[in-house]
């Protein structure tokens, strides 16, 4: 790994998570329900948007870095656009306020429809090859 | 404003690049199994429910929960590798579906019980 890509995954990473909290915000301040939508959407658009890059591109999903895609766009970009532990967070958070079915059909709705996700936008890439 | 947005901006940038050298230094185990994310998913969501337990009972500044909480474990966990990973398994060896569902499966519950965790004792107080 080279200095260039450390760069490249930070200045993504950071970009990344700006549209996250910018997403985050737009969402939080239309949609008032209980469902933590804002992370959904933005987890399940990231998986999407990761499974057509990597197969238009034809990136192994091992490959971090090398190149502006893989370092800049997918460990970067998707990387702090989508997280892990906010879902989690938003489960705990269900889960505490006497809501843990909800906090159940989250998780499991966040996963299921994320590896759906992924499915298409590889799918479309195949489509275009 | 502008100030949240470099918060956000450099603690996206510092856990993105903690993530990658975290998968660096963690192999991938023999059957595929994507051990580096899971570590940096865990590792991130115990760290989130720690600041958010800290900043519920204001012991850490709201500055400082955004660059933590909402940048560098926001940057450090990620959601789209880990269903893009699960989705590549179960495409692979016929072996690969069950590690796959060993893989979300480990990954929700000890995500989960880290970030209750953190949650727990950042309510409680370290000192």
């Amino acid at each position: 790994m080279q200095p260039l890509d450390v760069m490249w995954v930070g200045l993504g990473g950071g970009a990344g998570s700006l549209l996250r909290w910018w997403i985050g915000r737009v969402v939080g301040e239309r949609y008032h329900g209980s469902f933590p939508l804002g992370t959904f959407l933005i987890n399940i658009t990231g998986a999407f948007v990761i499974g057509y890059l990597s197969i238009l591109f034809g990136v192994d999903w091992r490959d971090r870095y090398g190149t502006v895609l893989n370092a800049g766009v997918l460990t970067g970009i998707l990387g702090g656009y989508t997280t892990f532990s906010s879902m989690q967070l938003d489960a705990a958070k269900l889960a505490g306020a006497n809501r843990p079915g909800l906090a159940a059909g989250y998780l499991l709705a966040s996963t299921v429809a994320g590896l759906i996700a992924a499915a298409l936008g590889a799918g479309l890439a195949y489509l275009q090859h | 404003m502008i100030n949240l947005v470099i918060l956000v901006f450099v603690g996206g940038a510092i856990g993105a690049m903690a993530r990658e050298f975290l998968m660096l230094s963690v192999p991938n185990l023999a059957d595929g199994f994507p051990m580096p994310i899971l570590v940096a998913n865990v590792v991130a969501s115990f760290l989130l429910g720690l600041v958010t337990g800290l900043h519920n009972r204001r012991a850490v500044s709201d500055d400082v929960n955004t660059m933590v909480g909402t940048g560098i474990m926001g940057g450090l966990s990620t959601f789209s590798s880990f269903a893009y990973g699960a989705w590549v398994l179960m495409n692979g060896a016929p072996a690969g579906a069950a590690v796959a569902i060993l893989y979300v499966l480990i990954s929700l519950v000890l995500g989960y019980c880290a970030v209750f965790a953190g949650l727990k004792l950042g309510a409680r107080g370290t000192a």
